[in-house]
């Protein structure tokens, strides 16, 4: 038997997750994990979906504020979100499917901590703040240090994820998400890279960050992205450079989706290709979101 | 030669009849069905691929709150059943042979109830060794899946021996000259991985009593088939079992043969109540005997310079699993696919089918054909590559054609290979430039149609308002829309005059199910037979009123006129109404079933009457697609599907055929296989094993060569439903081949694999 509440308010929530309550808003983890079998429901559940403190997207001074419950389909079709952030939104319309997506949430998503999760990597590449809110107070984790394993975060059990703070990006910067698929609906990323390119007055790239999904026990950001692409064109040893340095950073996992092998092949073509549409974006060129249904295999004919 | 230049049917579109009930949710479906008192059913399955039940204690499953039946094998008859080989029981008596199979059942108020009780069932196994591996399987000291086989009842027809449970042959001709005077030889060995059914609906089966007798409801694609197999297992008579088949949603073979109706059944008459079972994912991904098994493939061809195929040897070996379930006559089957629609005057091609600890392996839409296929047109271009002909060109020179003599020495009356080949390459362009990731690869096939026993009645009632009922069930395969088209062009009247009565087996008189793309093949002469006699009826009746010869008399429009007079006429309405004050308006059919033409100079071990083929069905597929050259990934773009299957009836329902085929005959080339472990599925849930969906669908074009077939079905109608699903996975290896350069010769063709062979 399942207890369940539903929130009235931010605070009801909070105080039934002390008690240890595990919140739940779409469900597409839960609900799934409990009917195949892979985790019974939590005995107790409360449902956060509704509270109006968990659903705005706000632009701030310092950036853009998404609550927690806001869910995968509306942050594709959001244009703050596709202009400034696009391989959030990249990443949201990869999601499962139409249905996934209209219950599935950015918040889920990020607590869920799979390995796999499409929007982890843009997180890590656009420097967001997961706000973490329990009745002790809030506080914020970076992306890049929020995952501490499959499954596992570093929030306290009492600790509830409001919302993700995802700063302005600099003037002449642009992200892309880009993933392995095998099909083009209801799939699961095989491996997948963000990058967010940084370019200056001139066109020269002068920062980046790439981060790799499903290829390690978190999701992991490449090292010395800046280093390998800062100053140069982005020529095949460049692109050849950084894909090198994605595939070194991989610890990949063999399973029935893929061998290791192939996935540390996998996740340095992503690489390239997410840093390639990252800087196609910063320099003028319309690539549309997903860049999986824009370009390449999975482009819409 | 009747071909038309391009198939065009004139008459009014019908629209699919149980169409709009599915898609505004009005149809109900077995899972569906609610019954006062019902209780829900759950089994126990082995869950482990081959161990001696050494302790089996359900002593405290009947303590569960709210359990009113718990079964093993020790409450029900010790019966032996399968076709071919009676090698399995219903529930596992003593050892359990592969990781699906039911040790034990039970029935209570809820789901959880009956979870519960089945977690109370205590079972200790004795681990048994795996028998994973079918060629390894054949070797003399190989462990046995069934140490007594040879004391099982079987088919005198069936050569076995250990783990091979079925052997056969086809030899014609001297291969060893036939070798030796060929100017090439190439040889190939291709193996590909088992895969599924998956059809949307998991299988639920519900089972009522009253008194003696049971009624069944079921999603099963053959009532009849289901009805014996519970009066066989729980030794039953015909007459007191009713099995009724509501809206299916979708079979593809998965749902032939007859399941769990008898576990059901057999809980509902312990409880006393109504039982319902469904299925969960996993539960229909293990535990059906209906997979499609996994094949080692060799074929060497023997061809002269000028491309003419001088010899075949062949040897396949199939996965049985560990019970034979339909699949005794697979291994002939599959040695024709290896012959293929080819004329080659030498062959011997061989075909064992072995028992392993897997899942049972049967009937799957065109049993053996998509994998034998693949390998055969895999090899085809391979031997075309070998003499410098372009593939086209090379199965143009070597395929069956009308009076011609095929690899079993069968002579074709009038077929249309050739044309699907000309018509596919065309429409393809083949031979036009592409970008340097796409390529076009062609392949052909054949399947056969199965002549059986079939029954039908048509009746209009007092208002001319027409019911038929027949025996047929409705998969998906049309048969809501050609049998109404029949019966309606018979009497002169619309499809839409006429409903459908059927799946049920103590209504409608016997067929063999949806199976075998049989249904119009033979359920349409029923048909065609029982609404023929209602004609004559209409007729007599008519010449009474418009005092002429009943001869003279035709119906069209909904009215009987005198021919050459259509002033002179009464409405089949008026008829209708006379006949109901006395002699009813009914008409019962069935039909001699077409006879299996003669061949000459085959000699077949283990015969199972696959050697020739009524009506042969004649397929070319050609396919682009295109390569991700960095991760192996490839997609279908575009398919041109040519199918000369006889006589197209519904032209609407037929595309729609070829478009799901061509579908599942993608997933089974790129992304649908089996992954086992220890001798147990690890990929038996959707996300890991990868249907194709709607998003990734390519544009299929689909022709018929439309020849109107002597000794075939209604109007000279053949099969349909399977052939699709045949040709697609070989043109789709043969166009990735063109890319990669190296072939590859695993099934399915998955982006690591490509990637691999691409090196």
């Amino acid at each position: 038997m399942t207890e369940f509440e539903i929130a009235s308010s931010l605070e009801e929530a909070l105080a039934l997750v002390a008690e240890g309550y595990r919140p739940i808003a779409g469900g597409t983890d839960l609900v799934v994990a409990a009917r195949t079998g892979r985790a019974p429901l939590p005995g107790r559940l409360v449902s956060i979906e509704r509270l109006d403190e968990l659903s705005g997207i706000e632009p701030t001074t310092e950036g853009l504020l998404i609550g927690a419950v806001v869910t995968h389909a509306r942050l594709m079709r959001t244009q703050s979100v596709i202009d400034d952030f696009t391989a959030l939104a990249d990443a949201s319309a990869l999601v499962g499917s139409p249905s996934t997506r209209n219950v599935g949430t950015i918040g889920g998503n990020v607590m869920n901590a799979s390995p796999a999760m499409d929007t982890g990597a843009p997180l890590v590449v656009l420097n967001a703040e997961i706000v973490l809110r329990s009745t002790r107070g809030e506080r914020r984790v970076a992306a890049a240090d929020f995952w501490a394993g499959p499954g596992r975060t570093v929030a306290e059990p009492d600790e509830l994820c409001v919302a993700l703070a995802i700063p302005n990006q600099p003037d002449g910067s642009a992200s892309a998400y880009v993933r392995l698929e095998y099909r083009r609906a209801m799939e699961i990323a095989v491996v997948g890279a963000a990058a967010r390119v940084d370019l200056d007055g001139r066109g020269r790239i002068i920062g980046a960050s790439v981060a790799l999904t499903a290829v390690a026990p978190t999701i992991v950001a490449v090292d010395g992205a800046t280093e390998v692409l800062a100053g140069r064109s982005l020529d095949p040893a460049t692109l050849t450079d950084i894909a090198d340095a994605a595939s070194r950073k991989a610890t990949p996992i063999s399973d029935l989706r893929a061998s290791d092998t192939y996935r540390r092949h996998c996740v340095g073509v992503m690489a390239r290709r997410a840093v390639e549409a990252a800087f196609g974006r910063a320099t003028g060129d319309p690539i549309a979101v997903p860049v999986n249904r824009s370009t390449g295999i999975g482009a819409a004919r | 030669m009747a071909i038309a230049a391009e198939s065009i049917d004139r008459r009014p579109r019908l629209v699919r009849a149980d169409g709009p009930e599915k898609v505004t949710g009005t149809a109900l479906y077995t899972a569906d069905l609610r019954m006062t008192g019902m209780l829900a059913a759950k089994f126990l399955f082995a869950e482990v691929a081959h161990a001696r039940i050494t302790r089996l204690d359900v002593s405290g499953a009947r303590l569960v709150p709210g359990v009113f039946a718990v079964l093993t094998a020790a409450d029900l008859p010790d019966v032996r059943y399968s076709a071919g080989v009676a090698d399995r029981t219903l529930f596992a008596r003593d050892v359990v042979r592969f990781e699906g199979e039911v040790v034990a059942a039970v029935a209570a108020v809820t789901d959880e109830a009956a979870r519960r009780a089945i977690d109370a069932i205590i079972v200790d196994y004795e681990p048994l060794a795996i028998v994973d591996d079918p060629e390894a399987a054949r070797a003399d000291d190989a462990p046995l899946v069934h140490p007594h086989w040879a004391d099982y009842e079987s088919d005198p027809s069936l050569v076995r021996h250990g783990n091979v449970a079925a052997f056969s042959s086809i030899a014609r001709g001297d291969v060893d000259a036939g070798m030796a005077q060929a100017d090439v030889v190439v040889a190939g060995r291709y193996v590909a991985d088992g895969s599924h059914a998956a059809p949307i609906e998991p299988r639920a089966v519900v089972a009522r009593w009253e008194g003696e007798k049971v009624t069944i409801w079921t999603s099963s694609q053959v009532p009849f088939a289901a009805r014996d197999g519970v009066c066989e297992t729980l030794r039953l008579p015909t007459n007191r079992v009713r099995v009724i088949v509501p809206h299916l949603g979708g079979g593809f073979g998965g749902k032939c043969g007859f399941h769990f109706e008898p576990h059901v059944a057999a809980l509902a008459r312990a409880a006393r109540r109504p039982v319902k079972l469904v299925f969960t994912r996993r539960e229909e991904f293990i535990a059906p005997d209906r997979r499609r098994e996994s094949m080692i493939i060799e074929i060497t061809t023997g061809v002269n310079n000028d491309g003419t195929i001088v010899a075949r040897r062949g040897h396949v070996i199939l996965d049985n699993g560990a019970y034979i379930a339909d699949a005794a006559f697979f291994p002939q089957l599959a040695a024709m696919h290896v012959a293929g629609p080819y004329v080659i005057p030498n062959i011997e091609i061989s075909a064992e089918l072995v028992y392993t600890n897997h899942q049972p392996s049967g009937s799957v839409r065109a049993p053996t054909a998509p994998q034998t296929t693949w390998a055969r047109e895999s090899h085809t271009d391979e031997v075309a590559a070998a003499v410098g002909l372009d593939p086209v060109e090379f199965r143009l020179l070597n395929a069956v054609d009308t009076a011609k003599i095929g690899p079993t020495g069968q002579t074709y009356d009038e077929i249309g290979l050739i044309e699907c080949i000309r018509r596919a390459a065309d429409s393809a362009g083949w031979g036009r430039p592409l970008p340097d990731d796409e390529a076009i690869g062609v392949a052909i096939g054949w399947w056969p149609s199965f002549p059986v026993a079939s029954g039908a009645y048509v009746k209009l009632d007092s208002d001319g308002a027409g019911q038929i009922i027949t025996g047929a069930q409705e998969c998906g395969t049309g048969a809501v829309m050609t049998l109404r088209r029949l019966a309606a062009d018979e009497l002169g009247m619309q499809p839409d005059d006429f409903q459908i009565v059927g799946q049920d087996t103590a209504v409608a008189p016997y067929d063999v199910g949806a199976t075998g793309s049989q249904t119009l093949f033979n359920n349409g002469r029923a048909v065609v037979a029982a609404a023929g006699q209602v004609a004559e009826q209409l007729r007599n009746l008519a010449a009474d009123r418009l005092e002429a010869s009943a001869a003279d008399i035709v119906l069209d429009s909904g009215v009987a006129h005198v021919a050459g007079t259509p002033d002179r006429n009464v409405s089949i309405i008026e008829l209708a109404a006379i006949a109901a004050r006395g002699e009813l308006l009914i008409g019962h059919g069935s039909g001699q079933p077409p006879a299996t033409p003669e061949i000459s100079g085959t000699t077949c071990v283990g015969d199972q009457g696959m050697a020739a083929w009524v009506a042969p069905q004649f397929s070319c597929h050609a396919v682009r697609v295109k390569l991700d050259r960095d991760t192996g990934v490839v997609r279908v773009l575009e398919v041109d599907a040519v199918h000369d299957s006889g006589t197209i009836i519904n032209h609407l329902g037929a595309v729609g055929q070829v478009e799901g085929g061509v579908m599942m005959g993608v997933g089974q080339a790129l992304s649908e296989g089996t992954v086992y472990g220890d001798g147990r599925q690890r990929n038996a849930a959707l996300l890991e094993y990868k249907l194709q969906t709607a998003a990734d669908s390519p544009t299929v074009r689909t022709q018929f060569v439309e020849i109107a077939t002597e000794g075939a079905g209604p109007r000279g109608a053949k099969g349909l439903a399977e052939a699709p699903n045949v040709a697609t996975a070989g043109a789709v290896a043969n166009a990735i081949a063109r890319l990669t350069g190296e072939r590859l010769r695993r099934l399915p063709m998955t982006p690591e694999r490509v990637w691999e062979v691409m090196g």
